[in-house]
């Protein structure tokens, strides 16, 4: 396995499998800007959800059975100005209504049900589920980021699944990742690198869905290309010892 | 035999060789092979599913395929002859022999967690019972290698978190050492979010999240 050519930026995340995930890698850590990757940073980890106008945001936020049973749970929001604003808060109760927003905690069976009715363009932004406690809150789930459009998008879907479950990260040049967050192994595989960004050896959980797709199939990829290639040795061999026996 | 067939005959073994279908999750003992009664259920799972629950069946363990095939009959005797339902509860059932029964499949809501979690949920289910002993590694990785299999087809999300039983309702499955040994798997998220990496949050200045 030869090492990568350094520096080779814009490479394009499909070439030779070998070479694969080592030019990966590296080119797709140093294409792109630092502020490009701190957005995606932040925004990896929400959950986008679109509605249009009057229909019901309902989101299932997993708590635990055993460990928050007891503690409050609270649907924020959270301002683009830093500002947190809570919105409802279970008051020891199993529901609360406050205006536009139902929460139903069920200890027994580790959810927290949140929904948002009748929406408005106004309530778009970002959400989310926490535990309250001493300390800093417990997020829930993962911040959901809540886009209502005007128009409608037709009859109301039953509202089991409102959100899309991809992550919105369209544009942002891959980022690294691993299936595994083992923060080590990116420093393993490259060989020099050039930059504080590669030496800093940092991975990104696996919310990325496109990344982590791939990688995926890189992994399945990998073993039925070698597969593939010792079978292929095999056929070749035996071809040529057929040849022979009949040549003579 | 002339040299054209010859050359004919070895393609062909090459590609009987190279023939492995990559569409499912293989392998996996099929509902014919383990001898299940017909399926009475109709609800579909919506997909990519996010959520996987581990329980275990507390029961009988089974070493080979053989007493496997009669335990997971057993189980879905139970559920769907004594319990009334329209079939096993478990999407999957493990065995100590290494093997996956496929139970109510990837496309079917099952019957394992609860109301709330039944629909959002794939349940896969040790045969055994764990409190106080641990399922072999052939069987941990036979659930490992289904659920990235799951993943990789589509049925799963790819960010698809797993839960224990007793994380879900209120059980002691999966058992005291099944539980402990998949709060250490990769995609295990009992109760809160995972933070990003240490080194990211160090780097980009993010406090929290």
């Amino acid at each position: 396995m030869t090492p990568p050519p350094p520096k080779k930026k814009k490479t394009t995340c499909s070439d030779k499998i070998w070479g694969l995930m080592l030019t990966c890698r590296e080119s797709c850590i140093f294409s792109g800007d630092l502020e490009d990757l701190i957005q995606a940073v932040a925004k990896v980890f929400e959950e986008k959800c679109t509605l249009a106008e009057g229909q019901t945001l309902s989101v299932s936020c997993p708590t635990n059975t055993n460990i928050y049973s007891k503690s409050q749970k609270a649907w924020q929001r959270l301002k683009d100005n830093g500002e947190i604003q809570t919105l409802a808060i279970t008051e020891g109760s199993s529901q609360v209504q406050v205006g536009k927003y139902f929460l139903e905690d069920i200890p027994s069976e580790g959810m927290l049900q949140v929904r948002m009715i009748n929406l408005q363009v106004e309530d778009s932004g970002l959400y989310r589920c926490v535990i309250l406690g001493p300390g800093d809150p417990i997020i829930l789930f993962s911040p959901v980021r809540l886009v209502v459009t005007k128009s409608s998008l037709g009859p109301p879907a039953s509202d089991d699944y409102p959100c899309q479950t991809s992550v919105q990260n369209p544009t942002l040049p891959p980022i690294t990742t691993k299936l595994r967050p083992r923060p080590r192994t990116v420093t393993q595989l490259i060989p020099t690198p050039t930059n504080s960004l590669s030496s800093s050896g940092f991975t990104v959980t696996p919310t990325n869905v496109t990344r982590v797709t791939r990688a995926l199939g890189i992994s399945i990829v990998i073993p039925v290309a070698c597969g593939l290639l010792s079978k292929t040795l095999v056929f070749i061999g035996l071809f040529a010892i057929t040849q022979r026996s009949f040549a003579s | 035999m002339s040299r054209r067939c010859a050359l004919l005959v070895w393609a062909l073994l090459a590609l009987l060789g190279l023939g492995v279908a990559q569409k499912d999750c293989g392998p996996i003992v099929s509902r014919q092979e383990w001898k299940a009664l017909a399926s009475r259920c109709s609800q579909r799972l919506r997909q990519p599913v996010r959520y996987v629950v581990v329980s275990h069946t507390a029961g009988s363990v089974c070493g080979t395929p053989a007493s496997c095939q009669q335990q997971a009959r057993n189980v879905q005797y139970y559920h769907a002859q004594q319990l009334g339902w329209c079939d096993v509860g478990y999407n999957f059932l493990i065995g100590e022999d290494g093997l996956v029964y496929e139970g109510r499949g990837w496309n079917t809501v099952g019957a394992h967690s609860g109301a709330t979690w039944n629909p959002i949920s794939i349940g896969i289910s040790f045969m055994g019972n764990y409190m106080d002993r641990v399922p072999p590694a052939r069987a941990l990785s036979a659930a490992q290698s289904l659920l990235a299999c799951g993943a990789a087809q589509g049925y799963l999300t790819p960010n698809y978190e797993v839960k224990g039983h007793r994380d879900v309702q209120q059980t002691l499955s999966p058992g005291n050492q099944l539980y402990k040994i998949i709060q250490q798997w990769p995609h295990y998220r009992g109760h809160t979010p995972a933070p990003p990496p240490r080194r990211i949050q160090q780097w980009v200045g993010l406090e929290e999240q």
